[in-house]
């Protein structure tokens, strides 16, 4: 079991107002999950609080990470851990060069796990490679850290970041939102290459058509702070025909 | 030097007319000089607290403990030999310098070192010396230099140090030559006696001429530097300064510019404040001619109880002159940072075009910012505006670097390097702007995560 997370109660720290309400979810090595929801659900509080935002603060319920109390775990552990949080919105940083970053990010997760760190030309020549894939110019990583990126060109450079980086659970906070559809299909294909059986996807979405690229093998319905509903991918389907005013407590 | 007066002096400018010495070999003219500006500075003492120049610096440990400068000529030459090896500077001071060495004018203790320094085989029409020396061979220039502040309100210590400057630089171009690389003047203080250091400098450029200049500050110890320059850009000249602070952690660095330019000339200004105790870093600059373009830049890092000043005075005189001003300050744990900045526009000083920003990232709940930009017009035909900011890192930046896997510590570090980063954007040369990052970031790793 590669995430278990149990009852869990999250509000955010300035409002005090409840947003997650006893959330349960349990995620294994090689799965896809996708977890679904309309705006004021908790999927992005719930993003945040398995990344280790602060400002959020959770109240009850527990989360754990390959067996690891997760949220006694700072943010940079955990992505050194193999977590990997792809933003709905990716922040600019001026003055912080692209490649420098990733460089720096990649070297501390292997310095974590004793592996040797990549020199200037290794990691060159393993950016080259994914750059192609995910269809980014290298005068993009040229630039500080997603300035000037239009959307999209944001969005791929998340799941570029998530292809260097390989994580062990990585979670893909509404990847699609704002994406036309040829770029939608060039992250949908760069998720899809990263499929691995240790590895584990939960995608954060409010619509279904991501889900057309990227197959989940399991399918969440969150609403008002709870996962109200399980199943399969077809789950999905019927969430797109039918709304999700007909879920859960609404139903 | 007699120290009976007929004025009052005020008792913490005593122990420096204690230790005024004439210096028999010195030409009338310049010990008159001297006299008149020890006076000065003997009635005047220490600047005021109350008043606004001189408001955001705490001087009291100078006024505690005075560092008198060392008194005869024949000392200061035995202690800079004795402390410095010839030919090479002291590994823990030489990184200040630039590593590839061009021309290159190194001060020791206040004192020209021959030893340590190129400056022969300079192009016809550049003429770099020290000052010591100009006085018989270029009284002109000592003069000139000597100028430089001398009626300024406030500037007590620029008097002290005309009366007691025991050397400095000065770089003469005649007209019409463009040097493109660097000239640089390397400030050491070895550290062998707590003293005070006082240098008196003059850059004169020449109409059209262009000329780079690179100097640094660098010392171990405990020693107060007050160090003066004077820059006179003749028509249509250009020069671009570099100003490196990296004195020692006890060390006091007071130090002032003046600069007057001619129609169309064009000063680059750009100071990185690094070390030193507690520093003031001030530039004056008169428009006199029209069309005169300054550009003053610098960036500052304080940390622990570093109290860090940049003071900039810009006064339009003439018409269709433009300024341009950016200044980032850091300061982190207990230390204290301001910046100061007021633009001038005359009467008559038509189209002129001045802008200023000061931005200050305040990260500690003991540390200090103070930065007040001031704008005084008395012209109707002009662009004149002024931005101030200061505020914490950006927590969306910081989290998205942590949350890739970088510990908090080091992405903090990036975030303030790119801070300070961006200041040095403006620098040129490109050799220039790396030895700046280079030294930034050497300086950044010695920070420790404020409490």
């Amino acid at each position: 079991m590669m995430l278990e997370i149990r009852n869990l109660h999250a509000r955010l720290a300035d409002e005090g107002r409840e947003i997650l309400k006893g959330v349960d979810l349990a995620v294994s090595a090689g799965e896809v999950h996708a977890i679904m929801g309309p705006n004021g659900s908790g999927k992005s509080t719930l993003a945040a609080v398995l990344a280790g935002r602060d400002g959020c603060q959770v109240t009850q319920g527990s989360v754990s990470y390959l067996g690891r109390d997760l949220l006694a775990m700072p943010a940079d552990e955990r992505a050194r851990e193999g977590l990997f949080l792809a933003f709905q919105y990716p922040v600019e940083i001026p003055g912080v060069n692209n490649m420098y970053f990733l460089r720096t990010a990649l070297n501390a997760g292997r310095r974590h796990r004793g592996e040797p760190e990549l020199d200037a030309g290794q990691f060159l020549r393993a950016v080259r490679a994914k750059l192609k894939e995910l269809d980014i110019g290298e005068d993009l990583l040229q630039r500080a850290v997603n300035v000037g990126f239009s959307g999209g060109e944001k969005k791929r450079n998340e799941i570029f970041q998530m292809a260097m980086l390989e994580p062990l659970l990585a979670i893909l906070d509404e990847t699609d939102s704002g994406l036309d559809i040829d770029a939608l299909r060039v992250v949908a294909a760069g998720v899809n290459r990263q499929r691995a059986p240790d590895r584990a996807i939960i995608m954060i979405t409010h619509y279904q058509r991501l889900l057309d690229y990227v197959e989940p093998d399991r399918v969440h319905v969150l609403q008002d702070g709870r996962i109200v509903e399980s199943g399969d991918k077809t789950l999905a389907v019927e969430l797109e025909r039918r709304g999700y005013s007909t879920f859960g407590d609404a139903a | 030097m007699s120290a009976v007066v007929d004025f009052p002096v005020r008792p913490e400018a005593r122990p420096y007319l204690d230790a005024a010495c004439a210096d028999p070999g010195e030409p009338d003219w310049l010990a008159s000089r001297r006299r008149r500006a020890l006076a000065r500075f003997a009635e005047e003492g220490f600047p005021r607290r109350r008043g606004e120049a001189w408001r955001y610096l705490d001087l009291r440990a100078l006024a505690e403990a005075p560092l008198p400068p060392v008194s005869r000529p024949a000392e200061r030459a035995v202690s800079a030999e004795r402390a410095v090896s010839a030919g090479a500077m002291p590994p823990r001071l030489a990184g200040s310098a630039l590593a590839q060495r061009g021309f290159r004018l190194v001060l020791v203790d206040g004192r020209f070192s021959p030893a340590l320094s190129t400056t022969a085989d300079l192009p016809d029409g550049v003429r770099l010396s020290s000052t010591a020396n100009a006085i018989a061979g270029a009284p002109d220039a000592v003069g000139t230099a000597l100028d430089a502040l001398s009626d300024a309100p406030d500037q007590p210590f620029a008097a002290l140090n005309a009366a007691l400057f025991s050397d400095g630089f000065v770089l003469e171009v005649a007209p019409g030559i463009v040097l493109e690389e660097p000239i640089e003047i390397v400030h050491l203080a070895s550290g062998a006696a707590p003293a005070s250091l006082h240098s008196r400098s003059l850059v004169r450029i020449g109409a059209q001429s262009r000329v780079r200049l690179f100097e640094s500050f660098a010392g171990e110890g405990r020693y107060w530097r007050n160090d003066v320059v004077a820059l006179r850009l003749g028509p249509g000249a250009g020069l671009d300064r570099v100003v490196l602070v990296e004195e020692a952690g006890a060390a006091i660095h007071l130090a002032a510019t003046d600069a007057e330019l001619g129609a169309a000339a064009r000063l680059g200004s750009f100071v990185l404040l690094l070390g030193g105790r507690t520093v003031r870093h001030e530039i004056a600059v008169h428009s006199t001619g029209e069309g005169a373009r300054c550009r003053l830049d610098g960036a500052f890092l304080a940390t622990q109880r570093q109290q860090v000043n940049i003071v900039t005075t810009v006064h339009h005189m003439a018409a269709q002159g433009e300024t341009r001003e950016s200044f980032k300050g850091v300061a982190v744990d207990r230390a204290q940072g301001a910046f100061q900045g007021r633009i001038t526009v005359h009467p008559g000083a038509q189209k002129t075009d001045a802008h200023m920003l000061s931005r200050n990232l305040l990260l500690g709940a003991h540390a200090a910012i103070d930065t007040k930009p001031e704008l005084e017009i008395f012209a109707d035909d002009v662009k004149c505006s002024h931005g101030a900011a200061v505020g914490d890192l950006d927590e969306a930046a910081l989290f998205y670097l942590t949350a890739r896997g970088i510990p908090r510590e080091e992405a903090r570090q990036m975030l303030i390097a790119a801070f300070l980063g961006e200041a040095l954007d403006s620098v040129v040369p490109a050799v220039l702007r790396e030895h700046l990052s280079t030294r930034l970031a050497r300086r950044l790793k010695e920070l420790e995560e404020p409490a």
